[in-house]
């Protein structure tokens, strides 16, 4: 069997796959948390990477009881904190090939 | 059975008010959360306060697990007093919304579900009909494979059987990335859609490159006199081996750039880049000493110029 990954979602599908209601999903959007290609709700287009998003912003609207505004700045800060742990990582390993080798 | 101590877990004293309850939970959930913890077992210590919080929070949870307390329940082998029913029984088919399935003994007190967790308008107008569940797992991909679109095969652990498939993976697939198998999750219940099976991409480290966004990064080690002299290297690329012309005089941390012998991506080929490295020899013999002695007389060269001028 050859799956081929799916990639554009509409906001239905989005529903589905996030477990989330539309009304809590246009709230997140207009928020800014995701940015859906197309004008209106009916020909909104997610990326498959949204799912992830829209997942982490409503476990952490639940779990921790933050508001959207504030969601939108602990994404955009974890998202922030990831970059730079991922650069940290890379420039550490870039350096270790730099510094000779302890005996 | 293991008996939790969520008084414990959270932190606090058996008698503590939901005020002090809900500041401990609040306080583990911001330090453990999945989402945003690095610690290793983030997501174990999160569910067990997630747990905790759920039965201290609520009154009529909070009372009889007080009463099972002083039943005398403590250490590893826990045994409920006859006659002690679960509430629901029913709940086996259901999974949490983020895999989030609490311990045995909360199962076997409170029944299968955090049935307050689950508040989606979504699935609430279907009472039995449950969509599968989502499953997320990583998916391990060497660079070279990043080059053109392959097909991998994944094997999973799904509803107590294992299942492989063949994957497509595009070519350019980026570390991170998501791939979503619509339908291939666990299996929906009374009909419903079964879930997706979400592979997150993660790149194997390689042993000679690095990566800075589609560009390759090679530590290229030369000798002093290869820097001083110039010459040719044959250096890998993800590709094949290619010839290098290193110019007279080069430096340590000086970048050479071999266009597009980079990563395959949306935007076109990203470019490789041999970053020099000048090493010394680890020994050395008579002749290279005098050589090395020679040099010093002849050469007025004067690497610490900036201490001088601090000075």
């Amino acid at each position: 069997m050859n799956n081929t990954p799916t990639l554009e979602l509409t906001l239905t599908e989005l529903c589905q796959a996030t477990r989330l209601g539309s009304d809590t999903l246009i709230e997140i959007i207009e928020e800014g948390i995701l940015e859906p290609t197309g004008s209106t709700p009916e020909t909104w287009q997610f990326s498959n990477h949204t799912i992830a998003i829209a997942q982490k912003a409503a476990r952490l609207h639940k779990d921790l009881e933050i508001d959207w505004p504030g969601i939108a700045l602990a994404i955009s800060l974890i998202e922030e904190l990831e970059q730079q742990r991922d650069e940290n990582q890379q420039l550490r390993q870039q350096l270790q090939r730099f510094t000779p080798h302890k005996p | 059975m293991e008996f939790k101590d969520y008084y414990d877990i959270l932190g606090v004293s058996p008698d503590a008010d939901s005020q002090s309850i809900k500041k401990a939970y609040r306080k583990k959930a911001r330090q453990y959360h999945p989402d945003v913890s690095q610690h290793h077992n983030a997501e174990e210590k999160f569910k067990e306060a997630s747990e905790a919080y759920e039965v201290l929070k609520d009154r009529e949870k909070r009372a009889k697990y007080d009463a099972l307390k002083q039943y005398g329940a403590r250490g590893q082998d826990f045994n409920p007093p006859p006659g002690w029913d679960s509430e629901n029984a029913f709940n086996e088919k259901y999974s949490t919304q983020f895999n989030k399935e609490f311990s045995d003994f909360f199962s076997h007190l409170y029944g299968g579900r955090a049935g307050s967790r689950d508040e989606n308008p979504f699935e609430s107008q279907y009472e039995f009909q449950h969509r599968g569940q989502d499953i997320e797992i990583d998916m391990p991909l060497f660079l070279e494979e990043t080059l053109a679109t392959t097909t991998k095969p994944i094997s999973y652990h799904l509803d107590g059987k294992n299942k492989t498939l063949q994957v497509k993976i595009p070519a350019g697939t980026a570390n991170g990335d998501r791939i979503r198998l619509k339908g291939q999750g666990g299996s929906g219940y009374a009909g419903a859609a079964n879930g997706d099976l979400y592979l997150r991409i993660k790149w194997v480290p390689h042993p000679l490159f690095d990566v800075e966004y589609h560009d390759l990064i090679l530590t290229l080690p030369l000798t002093p006199w290869e820097a001083a002299l110039g010459t040719k290297v044959e250096i890998p690329t993800l590709r094949n081996n290619i010839q290098l012309s290193i110019p007279a005089n080069s430096q340590t941390g000086q970048r050479l750039r071999i266009r597009g012998q980079g990563l395959k991506s949306k935007i076109g080929n990203g470019d490789l880049y041999a970053v020099l490295k000048v090493v010394m020899p680890a020994s050395t013999n008579d002749t290279t000493m005098r050589l090395w002695q020679e040099l010093a007389e002849a050469e007025k060269f004067d690497p610490r110029p900036d201490w001088r001028k601090a000075t």
